[in-house]
Protein backbone atom coordinates (compact mmCIF):
# COMPACT_ATOMS: atom_id res chain seq x y z
CA UNK A 1 0.00 0.00 0.00
CA UNK A 2 1.22 3.32 -1.09
CA UNK A 3 1.73 6.02 1.05
CA UNK A 4 -0.87 8.79 1.16
CA UNK A 5 1.64 11.55 2.95
CA UNK A 6 4.73 10.99 5.21
CA UNK A 7 5.73 12.79 7.82
CA UNK A 8 9.93 13.00 8.36
CA UNK A 9 11.24 14.11 11.09
CA UNK A 10 8.53 16.61 12.45
CA UNK A 11 9.49 18.87 15.07
CA UNK A 12 7.19 21.70 16.37
CA UNK A 13 7.73 23.78 19.16
CA UNK A 14 5.39 26.44 20.30
CA UNK A 15 5.41 28.69 23.37
CA UNK A 16 4.97 28.90 26.46
CA UNK A 17 5.59 31.05 29.28
CA UNK A 18 7.95 32.67 27.24
CA UNK A 19 10.10 29.66 26.50
CA UNK A 20 10.41 26.97 23.61
CA UNK A 21 7.63 24.05 24.64
CA UNK A 22 8.49 21.13 21.80
CA UNK A 23 4.87 19.62 20.73
CA UNK A 24 6.13 17.35 18.95
CA UNK A 25 9.59 16.06 18.72
CA UNK A 26 11.42 13.93 15.25
CA UNK A 27 7.83 12.27 14.49
CA UNK A 28 8.53 9.97 11.46
CA UNK A 29 5.59 7.93 10.01
CA UNK A 30 3.31 7.22 6.82
CA UNK A 31 0.07 7.44 6.55
CA UNK A 32 -1.01 5.10 3.88
CA UNK A 33 -3.86 6.00 1.30
CA UNK A 34 -7.08 4.12 2.21
CA UNK A 35 -5.86 3.09 5.87
CA UNK A 36 -7.20 4.24 9.35
CA UNK A 37 -4.97 5.49 11.59
CA UNK A 38 -5.51 6.09 14.67
CA UNK A 39 -3.26 8.55 16.82
CA UNK A 40 -3.57 8.14 20.98
CA UNK A 41 -2.04 9.52 23.60
CA UNK A 42 -2.88 11.71 26.55
CA UNK A 43 -3.25 15.35 27.04
CA UNK A 44 -0.04 16.98 26.08
CA UNK A 45 1.36 14.28 24.15
CA UNK A 46 0.58 15.94 20.55
CA UNK A 47 -1.38 14.22 19.09
CA UNK A 48 -3.48 17.40 18.12
CA UNK A 49 -0.37 19.08 17.15
CA UNK A 50 0.07 16.19 14.52
CA UNK A 51 -2.85 16.36 12.80
CA UNK A 52 -3.01 20.64 13.31
CA UNK A 53 0.53 20.18 11.49
CA UNK A 54 -0.63 17.49 8.54
CA UNK A 55 -3.73 19.85 7.82
CA UNK A 56 -1.47 23.05 8.24
CA UNK A 57 -3.35 24.54 10.57
CA UNK A 58 -0.86 25.33 12.67
CA UNK A 59 -0.68 28.64 14.65
CA UNK A 60 1.34 30.89 12.98
CA UNK A 61 3.89 31.53 15.28
CA UNK A 62 4.80 27.44 16.07
CA UNK A 63 8.55 26.81 14.80
CA UNK A 64 8.37 23.82 12.29
CA UNK A 65 11.10 21.59 11.04
CA UNK A 66 10.86 18.24 9.37
CA UNK A 67 8.80 17.20 6.33
CA UNK A 68 5.30 16.49 5.68
CA UNK A 69 4.94 15.02 2.07
CA UNK A 70 1.96 14.08 0.15
CA UNK A 71 1.81 12.09 -3.04
CA UNK A 72 1.17 14.69 -6.04
CA UNK A 73 -0.60 12.44 -8.08
CA UNK A 74 -3.17 11.28 -4.99
CA UNK A 75 -3.94 15.25 -5.13
CA UNK A 76 -4.84 16.27 -8.40
CA UNK A 77 -7.95 13.42 -8.76
CA UNK A 78 -9.43 13.72 -5.52
CA UNK A 79 -12.26 11.08 -6.41
CA UNK A 80 -9.33 8.45 -7.76
CA UNK A 81 -6.90 6.50 -6.22
CA UNK A 82 -3.33 6.94 -8.35
CA UNK A 83 -1.01 4.02 -9.48
CA UNK A 84 1.21 3.27 -6.84
CA UNK A 85 4.30 5.62 -6.14
CA UNK A 86 7.28 5.55 -4.23
CA UNK A 87 8.86 8.47 -2.29
CA UNK A 88 10.17 10.53 -5.17
CA UNK A 89 6.60 11.62 -6.15
CA UNK A 90 6.64 13.23 -2.38
CA UNK A 91 7.01 16.68 -2.11
CA UNK A 92 7.20 19.19 0.26
CA UNK A 93 3.64 21.09 1.08
CA UNK A 94 3.81 24.13 2.83
CA UNK A 95 6.31 26.65 3.04
CA UNK A 96 6.25 26.55 6.91
CA UNK A 97 6.66 22.85 6.81
CA UNK A 98 9.93 21.92 4.92
CA UNK A 99 13.23 20.36 5.17
CA UNK A 100 15.96 21.63 7.20
CA UNK A 101 19.44 20.90 7.12
CA UNK A 102 19.77 21.02 10.42
CA UNK A 103 18.55 17.67 12.53
CA UNK A 104 15.70 18.16 15.09
CA UNK A 105 17.60 18.19 18.50
CA UNK A 106 14.91 15.73 19.36
CA UNK A 107 14.75 13.22 16.68
CA UNK A 108 14.88 10.21 17.84
CA UNK A 109 18.11 8.25 16.23
CA UNK A 110 16.55 4.88 14.80
CA UNK A 111 14.05 7.13 12.50
CA UNK A 112 16.24 9.64 11.51
CA UNK A 113 17.67 7.71 8.25
CA UNK A 114 18.51 10.22 6.25
CA UNK A 115 21.88 10.69 7.73
CA UNK A 116 21.75 14.20 8.47
CA UNK A 117 24.83 16.39 9.58
CA UNK A 118 24.28 18.36 12.74
CA UNK A 119 25.63 21.70 11.22
CA UNK A 120 22.70 23.97 13.10
CA UNK A 121 21.06 27.01 10.82
CA UNK A 122 21.04 29.87 11.97
CA UNK A 123 17.04 29.94 12.66
CA UNK A 124 17.26 27.13 14.73
CA UNK A 125 17.31 28.94 18.21
CA UNK A 126 14.89 31.39 17.23
CA UNK A 127 11.62 31.41 19.15
CA UNK A 128 8.82 31.84 16.92
CA UNK A 129 7.91 33.61 13.89
CA UNK A 130 9.64 31.69 11.42
CA UNK A 131 7.56 30.76 8.78
CA UNK A 132 9.45 30.94 5.79
CA UNK A 133 13.16 31.30 5.32
CA UNK A 134 14.45 28.88 7.73
CA UNK A 135 15.25 26.11 5.29
CA UNK A 136 18.19 25.41 3.84
CA UNK A 137 17.13 22.57 1.55
CA UNK A 138 13.60 23.43 0.82
CA UNK A 139 12.30 22.41 -2.58
CA UNK A 140 10.80 25.04 -4.95
CA UNK A 141 6.99 25.52 -3.92
CA UNK A 142 4.71 24.06 -6.15
CA UNK A 143 0.85 25.68 -5.36
CA UNK A 144 -0.78 22.65 -7.16
CA UNK A 145 1.43 20.21 -4.58
CA UNK A 146 -0.50 21.94 -1.70
CA UNK A 147 -3.27 19.56 -0.21
CA UNK A 148 -6.09 22.17 0.96
CA UNK A 149 -7.87 22.04 3.75
CA UNK A 150 -11.58 21.63 2.80
CA UNK A 151 -10.88 20.28 -0.28
CA UNK A 152 -7.81 17.37 0.08
CA UNK A 153 -8.90 17.62 3.91
CA UNK A 154 -11.27 17.33 5.98
CA UNK A 155 -11.02 18.30 9.50
CA UNK A 156 -13.69 17.55 12.66
CA UNK A 157 -13.16 18.98 15.86
CA UNK A 158 -13.96 17.96 19.12
CA UNK A 159 -16.33 21.09 19.68
CA UNK A 160 -18.84 21.20 16.50
CA UNK A 161 -20.10 24.34 18.56
CA UNK A 162 -17.06 26.32 18.00
CA UNK A 163 -16.29 24.50 14.68
CA UNK A 164 -19.74 25.67 13.13
CA UNK A 165 -20.57 29.17 12.35
CA UNK A 166 -23.27 29.95 14.98
CA UNK A 167 -25.48 32.58 12.89
CA UNK A 168 -25.24 31.03 9.04
CA UNK A 169 -27.67 28.51 8.24
CA UNK A 170 -26.45 24.74 8.43
CA UNK A 171 -27.07 24.75 4.40
CA UNK A 172 -25.04 27.33 3.65
CA UNK A 173 -22.51 26.49 5.61
CA UNK A 174 -21.59 23.09 3.66
CA UNK A 175 -22.61 24.53 0.42
CA UNK A 176 -20.20 27.00 0.83
CA UNK A 177 -17.75 24.41 1.21
CA UNK A 178 -19.34 22.83 -2.40
CA UNK A 179 -18.91 26.29 -3.81
CA UNK A 180 -15.85 27.18 -3.35
CA UNK A 181 -13.87 23.72 -3.78
CA UNK A 182 -15.72 22.21 -5.98
CA UNK A 183 -16.58 25.38 -8.07
CA UNK A 184 -20.13 24.18 -8.35
CA UNK A 185 -23.42 27.35 -8.66
CA UNK A 186 -25.07 27.70 -5.68
CA UNK A 187 -28.03 26.06 -6.31
CA UNK A 188 -25.55 22.50 -7.05
CA UNK A 189 -23.74 23.74 -4.29
CA UNK A 190 -27.14 23.75 -2.22
CA UNK A 191 -28.27 20.16 -3.69
CA UNK A 192 -24.68 18.64 -2.89
CA UNK A 193 -25.36 20.21 0.86
CA UNK A 194 -28.44 18.17 1.16
CA UNK A 195 -26.95 15.19 -0.68
CA UNK A 196 -24.42 15.05 2.55
CA UNK A 197 -26.98 15.87 5.44
CA UNK A 198 -28.54 12.81 4.10
CA UNK A 199 -25.68 10.52 3.83
CA UNK A 200 -24.60 11.59 7.56
CA UNK A 201 -27.94 10.42 8.58
CA UNK A 202 -29.63 13.44 9.60
CA UNK A 203 -33.45 13.29 9.72
CA UNK A 204 -35.17 15.71 7.23
CA UNK A 205 -32.25 16.90 6.07
CA UNK A 206 -34.26 19.40 3.63
CA UNK A 207 -35.69 21.22 6.61
CA UNK A 208 -32.03 20.95 8.32
CA UNK A 209 -30.60 23.05 5.55
CA UNK A 210 -32.13 25.76 7.00
CA UNK A 211 -31.86 25.85 10.85
CA UNK A 212 -29.01 27.39 13.10
CA UNK A 213 -26.82 25.03 14.87
CA UNK A 214 -28.09 26.03 18.12
CA UNK A 215 -31.38 24.31 16.86
CA UNK A 216 -29.78 21.00 16.66
CA UNK A 217 -28.37 18.48 19.78
CA UNK A 218 -24.78 18.02 20.36
CA UNK A 219 -24.95 14.40 18.17
CA UNK A 220 -26.74 16.34 15.24
CA UNK A 221 -24.25 19.49 15.51
CA UNK A 222 -21.14 16.68 14.98
CA UNK A 223 -23.21 14.96 11.86
CA UNK A 224 -23.04 18.05 10.41
CA UNK A 225 -19.63 18.85 11.14
CA UNK A 226 -18.54 16.22 9.19
CA UNK A 227 -20.97 16.62 6.10
CA UNK A 228 -19.14 19.77 5.99
CA UNK A 229 -16.03 18.12 5.99
CA UNK A 230 -16.31 15.60 3.89
CA UNK A 231 -19.06 17.74 1.50
CA UNK A 232 -16.27 18.50 -0.95
CA UNK A 233 -14.76 14.75 -1.41
CA UNK A 234 -11.54 15.19 0.53
CA UNK A 235 -9.18 12.46 0.20
CA UNK A 236 -8.15 12.61 4.10
CA UNK A 237 -10.32 12.98 7.03
CA UNK A 238 -9.27 13.81 10.09
CA UNK A 239 -11.38 13.59 13.43
CA UNK A 240 -9.62 15.13 16.12
CA UNK A 241 -11.37 13.95 19.31
CA UNK A 242 -14.27 14.28 17.15
CA UNK A 243 -16.62 12.05 20.16
CA UNK A 244 -14.93 13.35 23.13
CA UNK A 245 -17.62 15.69 24.44
CA UNK A 246 -20.66 13.57 23.56
CA UNK A 247 -22.40 10.40 25.63
CA UNK A 248 -21.14 6.96 25.22
CA UNK A 249 -24.64 5.97 23.06
CA UNK A 250 -24.04 8.83 20.17
CA UNK A 251 -20.11 8.74 20.51
CA UNK A 252 -20.66 5.10 19.03
CA UNK A 253 -23.16 6.20 16.92
CA UNK A 254 -21.01 9.10 15.10
CA UNK A 255 -17.85 6.31 15.08
CA UNK A 256 -20.65 4.12 13.12
CA UNK A 257 -21.25 6.98 10.69
CA UNK A 258 -17.31 7.77 10.65
CA UNK A 259 -16.42 4.25 9.17
CA UNK A 260 -19.21 4.00 7.09
CA UNK A 261 -18.21 7.22 5.08
CA UNK A 262 -14.92 6.22 4.61
CA UNK A 263 -15.27 2.83 3.52
CA UNK A 264 -17.86 4.30 0.78
CA UNK A 265 -15.72 7.08 -0.43
CA UNK A 266 -12.49 5.46 -0.20
CA UNK A 267 -10.95 7.56 2.09
CA UNK A 268 -7.80 7.46 4.48
CA UNK A 269 -8.77 8.61 8.17
CA UNK A 270 -6.75 9.99 10.91
CA UNK A 271 -8.75 9.14 13.83
CA UNK A 272 -7.30 11.40 16.93
CA UNK A 273 -8.40 10.13 20.06
CA UNK A 274 -7.40 9.45 23.97
CA UNK A 275 -9.29 6.47 24.43
CA UNK A 276 -7.18 3.73 23.31
CA UNK A 277 -10.17 1.19 23.46
CA UNK A 278 -12.60 3.59 21.30
CA UNK A 279 -9.93 3.97 18.62
CA UNK A 280 -9.04 0.09 18.41
CA UNK A 281 -13.04 0.16 17.06
CA UNK A 282 -11.76 2.11 13.91
CA UNK A 283 -8.45 1.64 13.30
CA UNK A 284 -6.15 -0.64 10.75
CA UNK A 285 -3.29 0.55 13.14
CA UNK A 286 -2.34 2.64 15.72
CA UNK A 287 0.22 5.16 16.61
CA UNK A 288 0.80 6.14 20.39
CA UNK A 289 2.14 9.57 21.25
CA UNK A 290 3.88 10.66 24.85
CA UNK A 291 5.37 13.84 25.47
CA UNK A 292 5.66 14.66 21.54
CA UNK A 293 7.33 11.47 20.82
CA UNK A 294 6.11 8.64 18.85
CA UNK A 295 6.19 5.70 21.53
CA UNK A 296 4.71 3.14 19.16
CA UNK A 297 3.43 2.70 16.11
CA UNK A 298 1.77 -1.08 14.69
CA UNK A 299 -1.16 -2.89 13.47
CA UNK A 300 -4.22 -2.93 15.82
CA UNK A 301 -4.06 -6.05 16.86
CA UNK A 302 -0.22 -5.81 17.58
CA UNK A 303 -0.28 -2.59 19.70
CA UNK A 304 -3.35 -4.26 22.16
CA UNK A 305 -2.34 -8.09 22.23
CA UNK A 306 1.66 -7.49 21.80
CA UNK A 307 2.31 -4.05 22.59
CA UNK A 308 6.45 -3.52 22.72
CA UNK A 309 6.30 -0.23 24.83
CA UNK A 310 6.12 -0.41 28.09
CA UNK A 311 4.10 2.80 28.37
CA UNK A 312 1.44 1.39 25.47
CA UNK A 313 0.88 -1.42 28.43
CA UNK A 314 0.04 1.34 30.70
CA UNK A 315 -2.43 2.60 28.61
CA UNK A 316 -3.84 -0.58 27.70
CA UNK A 317 -4.12 -1.90 31.60
CA UNK A 318 -5.48 1.70 32.83
CA UNK A 319 -8.25 1.20 30.40
CA UNK A 320 -11.46 -0.05 32.79
CA UNK A 321 -13.44 -1.93 30.49
CA UNK A 322 -16.34 -3.76 31.06
CA UNK A 323 -14.59 -6.88 31.72
CA UNK A 324 -12.03 -5.55 33.90
CA UNK A 325 -11.25 -6.19 37.37
CA UNK A 326 -12.91 -3.65 39.93
CA UNK A 327 -10.98 -1.31 41.90
CA UNK A 328 -13.30 -2.14 44.60
CA UNK A 329 -11.91 -5.51 44.33
CA UNK A 330 -8.57 -4.86 44.42
CA UNK A 331 -8.62 -2.87 47.36
CA UNK A 332 -11.05 -5.52 49.38
CA UNK A 333 -13.68 -2.32 50.37
CA UNK A 334 -17.07 -2.75 50.56
CA UNK A 335 -20.00 -0.72 51.58
CA UNK B 1 -27.50 3.49 57.75
CA UNK B 2 -28.79 5.30 55.28
CA UNK B 3 -27.40 8.76 54.30
CA UNK B 4 -29.16 9.92 51.71
CA UNK B 5 -32.80 8.75 51.28
CA UNK B 6 -34.30 10.60 48.03
CA UNK B 7 -37.95 10.49 46.99
CA UNK B 8 -40.36 10.70 44.69
CA UNK B 9 -38.07 13.34 43.10
CA UNK B 10 -39.37 15.84 40.31
CA UNK B 11 -37.75 19.02 38.91
CA UNK B 12 -39.66 20.36 35.33
CA UNK B 13 -38.00 22.89 32.95
CA UNK B 14 -39.61 24.04 29.85
CA UNK B 15 -37.97 23.59 26.85
CA UNK B 16 -38.65 25.86 23.53
CA UNK B 17 -42.28 26.98 25.41
CA UNK B 18 -43.27 23.06 26.61
CA UNK B 19 -42.78 21.85 29.92
CA UNK B 20 -40.50 18.79 30.15
CA UNK B 21 -39.64 16.41 32.94
CA UNK B 22 -35.61 17.09 33.62
CA UNK B 23 -36.21 14.91 36.54
CA UNK B 24 -39.28 12.14 36.73
CA UNK B 25 -39.76 10.28 40.13
CA UNK B 26 -36.84 9.33 41.03
CA UNK B 27 -36.34 7.50 44.59
CA UNK B 28 -32.63 6.06 46.01
CA UNK B 29 -30.97 6.00 49.14
CA UNK B 30 -27.05 5.94 49.71
CA UNK B 31 -25.56 4.13 52.86
CA UNK B 32 -22.70 4.88 54.86
CA UNK B 33 -19.47 4.27 52.74
CA UNK B 34 -21.36 3.39 49.93
CA UNK B 35 -21.17 4.56 46.21
CA UNK B 36 -24.47 4.77 43.82
CA UNK B 37 -23.33 5.38 40.57
CA UNK B 38 -25.82 7.31 38.37
CA UNK B 39 -26.00 6.68 34.87
CA UNK B 40 -27.85 7.91 31.41
CA UNK B 41 -27.24 9.65 27.97
CA UNK B 42 -26.52 13.27 28.26
CA UNK B 43 -29.83 15.19 29.08
CA UNK B 44 -31.47 12.08 31.38
CA UNK B 45 -31.28 14.31 34.29
CA UNK B 46 -27.87 13.61 36.40
CA UNK B 47 -26.55 16.50 37.03
CA UNK B 48 -30.11 17.96 37.52
CA UNK B 49 -30.37 15.40 40.06
CA UNK B 50 -26.82 16.20 41.97
CA UNK B 51 -27.97 19.72 41.93
CA UNK B 52 -31.57 19.09 43.31
CA UNK B 53 -29.27 16.60 46.31
CA UNK B 54 -26.86 19.92 46.82
CA UNK B 55 -30.21 21.86 46.90
CA UNK B 56 -28.30 24.16 44.21
CA UNK B 57 -31.58 24.27 42.69
CA UNK B 58 -35.17 23.12 44.61
CA UNK B 59 -37.16 20.86 43.20
CA UNK B 60 -41.11 20.69 42.50
CA UNK B 61 -41.93 17.70 44.36
CA UNK B 62 -40.37 15.32 46.24
CA UNK B 63 -38.48 14.35 49.41
CA UNK B 64 -34.61 14.45 50.48
CA UNK B 65 -33.71 13.05 53.80
CA UNK B 66 -29.99 13.67 54.39
CA UNK B 67 -28.51 12.10 57.49
CA UNK B 68 -32.03 11.46 58.74
CA UNK B 69 -33.20 14.94 58.34
CA UNK B 70 -35.71 16.92 55.84
CA UNK B 71 -33.01 18.40 53.96
CA UNK B 72 -35.41 20.73 52.04
CA UNK B 73 -36.99 21.80 55.32
CA UNK B 74 -33.47 23.21 56.85
CA UNK B 75 -32.68 27.70 56.18
CA UNK B 76 -30.20 29.64 57.27
CA UNK B 77 -27.82 28.58 59.71
CA UNK B 78 -29.21 24.97 59.88
CA UNK B 79 -28.59 24.92 56.63
CA UNK B 80 -25.55 25.96 56.40
CA UNK B 81 -24.21 23.45 58.66
CA UNK B 82 -25.38 20.65 57.30
CA UNK B 83 -24.22 21.60 54.01
CA UNK B 84 -20.56 21.28 55.27
CA UNK B 85 -21.73 17.75 55.54
CA UNK B 86 -22.23 17.56 51.68
CA UNK B 87 -19.51 18.18 49.15
CA UNK B 88 -19.13 18.25 45.71
CA UNK B 89 -15.92 17.57 43.29
CA UNK B 90 -16.60 18.75 39.48
CA UNK B 91 -15.24 17.86 36.15
CA UNK B 92 -13.55 20.68 35.72
CA UNK B 93 -11.57 21.97 39.06
CA UNK B 94 -10.13 25.14 36.72
CA UNK B 95 -13.76 25.98 36.71
CA UNK B 96 -14.60 25.48 40.24
CA UNK B 97 -11.64 27.71 41.73
CA UNK B 98 -10.70 30.85 41.46
CA UNK B 99 -7.39 30.40 39.10
CA UNK B 100 -5.76 32.58 40.39
CA UNK B 101 -5.82 32.11 43.79
CA UNK B 102 -3.10 29.90 45.80
CA UNK B 103 -3.81 26.32 47.10
CA UNK B 104 -3.91 27.32 50.48
CA UNK B 105 -6.58 29.65 50.13
CA UNK B 106 -9.11 27.21 48.32
CA UNK B 107 -8.65 24.86 51.36
CA UNK B 108 -8.53 27.51 53.95
CA UNK B 109 -12.04 28.86 52.87
CA UNK B 110 -14.06 25.77 53.92
CA UNK B 111 -11.77 25.47 57.29
CA UNK B 112 -12.60 29.29 57.66
CA UNK B 113 -16.34 29.24 56.80
CA UNK B 114 -17.47 26.17 58.27
CA UNK B 115 -15.53 27.26 61.96
CA UNK B 116 -13.59 24.17 61.76
CA UNK B 117 -9.85 25.52 62.75
CA UNK B 118 -8.57 28.32 64.13
CA UNK B 119 -6.42 30.85 61.99
CA UNK B 120 -3.21 29.75 63.76
CA UNK B 121 -3.88 26.31 63.17
CA UNK B 122 -5.05 26.57 59.77
CA UNK B 123 -2.12 26.06 58.06
CA UNK B 124 -0.62 22.30 60.15
CA UNK B 125 -4.73 21.32 58.87
CA UNK B 126 -4.10 22.44 55.08
CA UNK B 127 -0.89 20.31 55.09
CA UNK B 128 -2.14 17.32 56.74
CA UNK B 129 -5.08 17.75 53.55
CA UNK B 130 -2.52 17.75 50.64
CA UNK B 131 -1.05 15.03 52.38
CA UNK B 132 -3.76 13.07 52.80
CA UNK B 133 -5.00 13.58 48.86
CA UNK B 134 -1.39 12.72 47.88
CA UNK B 135 0.30 15.65 46.99
CA UNK B 136 3.28 17.55 48.47
CA UNK B 137 2.33 20.08 51.54
CA UNK B 138 4.61 22.52 50.06
CA UNK B 139 2.26 22.81 47.11
CA UNK B 140 0.17 24.94 49.35
CA UNK B 141 1.94 28.14 48.18
CA UNK B 142 0.94 27.82 44.47
CA UNK B 143 -1.31 29.26 42.31
CA UNK B 144 -4.10 26.94 40.75
CA UNK B 145 -3.44 27.69 37.36
CA UNK B 146 -0.10 26.66 37.87
CA UNK B 147 -0.67 23.02 39.08
CA UNK B 148 -1.58 20.06 37.13
CA UNK B 149 -5.08 18.96 35.83
CA UNK B 150 -4.71 15.83 38.01
CA UNK B 151 -3.13 17.91 40.50
CA UNK B 152 -6.17 20.62 40.43
CA UNK B 153 -9.21 17.77 41.31
CA UNK B 154 -6.77 16.15 44.22
CA UNK B 155 -7.03 19.66 45.41
CA UNK B 156 -10.15 19.31 44.79
CA UNK B 157 -10.81 16.48 46.80
CA UNK B 158 -9.08 18.16 49.68
CA UNK B 159 -11.45 20.64 49.53
CA UNK B 160 -14.51 18.58 49.63
CA UNK B 161 -13.19 16.59 53.07
CA UNK B 162 -12.31 19.60 54.54
CA UNK B 163 -15.05 19.62 56.02
CA UNK B 164 -15.21 15.70 56.93
CA UNK B 165 -18.90 15.17 54.88
CA UNK B 166 -20.33 12.33 55.02
CA UNK B 167 -21.54 12.38 51.24
CA UNK B 168 -19.86 13.38 48.20
CA UNK B 169 -21.12 14.44 44.88
CA UNK B 170 -18.96 13.00 42.34
CA UNK B 171 -20.35 14.92 39.01
CA UNK B 172 -18.17 13.66 35.99
CA UNK B 173 -15.13 13.89 38.05
CA UNK B 174 -13.24 11.77 36.53
CA UNK B 175 -14.04 12.37 33.14
CA UNK B 176 -11.85 15.07 31.89
CA UNK B 177 -8.15 13.13 33.13
CA UNK B 178 -6.14 11.20 31.55
CA UNK B 179 -6.90 7.55 31.94
CA UNK B 180 -2.96 7.30 33.86
CA UNK B 181 -4.31 10.25 36.46
CA UNK B 182 -7.84 8.80 36.37
CA UNK B 183 -6.54 5.17 38.06
CA UNK B 184 -5.02 6.85 40.86
CA UNK B 185 -7.99 9.33 41.77
CA UNK B 186 -10.15 6.28 41.35
CA UNK B 187 -7.80 4.56 44.06
CA UNK B 188 -7.83 7.79 46.32
CA UNK B 189 -11.55 7.99 46.43
CA UNK B 190 -11.80 4.74 47.48
CA UNK B 191 -8.49 4.83 50.31
CA UNK B 192 -10.90 7.89 51.25
CA UNK B 193 -14.25 6.11 51.61
CA UNK B 194 -13.00 3.21 53.45
CA UNK B 195 -10.72 5.45 55.96
CA UNK B 196 -13.44 8.21 56.41
CA UNK B 197 -16.53 5.70 55.69
CA UNK B 198 -17.63 8.49 53.26
CA UNK B 199 -20.50 8.12 50.78
CA UNK B 200 -19.93 8.63 46.97
CA UNK B 201 -23.40 9.83 44.66
CA UNK B 202 -20.78 9.07 41.68
CA UNK B 203 -22.11 10.43 38.66
CA UNK B 204 -20.53 9.01 35.34
CA UNK B 205 -21.49 8.55 31.62
CA UNK B 206 -18.59 5.87 31.40
CA UNK B 207 -19.94 2.53 32.55
CA UNK B 208 -16.39 1.06 32.87
CA UNK B 209 -15.39 3.47 35.78
CA UNK B 210 -19.05 2.66 37.55
CA UNK B 211 -18.28 -1.03 37.18
CA UNK B 212 -14.55 -0.19 38.73
CA UNK B 213 -15.92 2.03 41.78
CA UNK B 214 -19.76 2.03 42.47
CA UNK B 215 -21.69 -0.74 44.87
CA UNK B 216 -24.57 0.06 43.05
CA UNK B 217 -26.10 1.71 39.53
CA UNK B 218 -29.05 3.54 38.85
CA UNK B 219 -29.71 3.93 35.11
CA UNK B 220 -31.77 7.03 34.40
CA UNK B 221 -33.81 8.26 30.85
CA UNK B 222 -35.31 11.13 29.94
CA UNK B 223 -35.19 11.88 34.16
CA UNK B 224 -36.76 8.70 35.30
CA UNK B 225 -35.10 5.83 36.57
CA UNK B 226 -34.93 3.18 33.75
CA UNK B 227 -33.44 0.44 36.30
CA UNK B 228 -30.82 0.16 39.27
CA UNK B 229 -29.46 -2.70 41.13
CA UNK B 230 -25.88 -3.80 41.75
CA UNK B 231 -23.29 -2.19 39.70
CA UNK B 232 -21.77 -4.95 38.22
CA UNK B 233 -25.05 -7.33 38.12
CA UNK B 234 -27.04 -4.44 35.95
CA UNK B 235 -23.84 -3.50 33.66
CA UNK B 236 -23.25 -7.42 32.76
CA UNK B 237 -26.88 -8.03 32.27
CA UNK B 238 -28.72 -5.18 31.78
CA UNK B 239 -32.56 -5.43 31.00
CA UNK B 240 -33.59 -1.74 30.42
CA UNK B 241 -33.73 -0.61 26.47
CA UNK B 242 -31.70 2.17 27.34
CA UNK B 243 -29.15 -0.06 29.79
CA UNK B 244 -28.74 -2.24 26.90
CA UNK B 245 -27.95 0.55 24.32
CA UNK B 246 -25.53 2.17 26.82
CA UNK B 247 -23.83 -1.19 27.59
CA UNK B 248 -23.66 -2.13 23.81
CA UNK B 249 -22.37 1.67 22.79
CA UNK B 250 -18.88 0.79 25.83
CA UNK B 251 -16.08 0.51 23.61
CA UNK B 252 -14.61 -3.15 24.41
CA UNK B 253 -10.81 -3.64 24.55
CA UNK B 254 -10.42 -6.82 22.31
CA UNK B 255 -7.31 -8.20 23.99
CA UNK B 256 -6.55 -12.07 23.66
CA UNK B 257 -5.27 -12.09 27.08
CA UNK B 258 -2.91 -15.05 27.94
Amino acid sequence: MTALLSVRDLSVGCRRDRAEAPALKGISLDVKTGERLAIIGESGSGKSTLALAIAGLLARGAKVEGLIGWKQSSLQSPHSFAPPSVLPDISPTRGEISSSAAGSPHATPAIGESGRDSSISPQVGEMSGRTEGGAVERRPFHPRDNPLLGRDIGFVFQDPSSSLDPVMPIGKQIAEVVHTHLGLSWPDSFAQAKTVLDRVRLPDPEAVLHVYPHQLSGGQKQRVAIAAAIAAGPKLLIADEATSALDTIVQAEIVALIRRLVAEDGMTLLFISHDIALAATLADRVAVLRHGELVELGETDQILNAPRHAYTRALLDAHLGLDAEPLLDRQGASA
Amino acid sequence: MTVLAVSSLAKRYRRGGKPFAAVDDVSFEIGRAETLALAGPSGSGKSTIARLVLRLIEPDAGRVDFEGADFLALSGAALRARRARIQMVFQDPLAAFNPRVTVARVLDDPLRIHGIAPRAERPRRIAALLERVGLDAGLAARAIHEISGGQRQRVAIARAIATRPTLIVLDEAVSALDVSVRGQILELLLDLQRQERIAYLFISHDLGVIRAVAHRVVILDAGRIAESGDARAVIANPRSAIGKALVAATPRLTRNRP
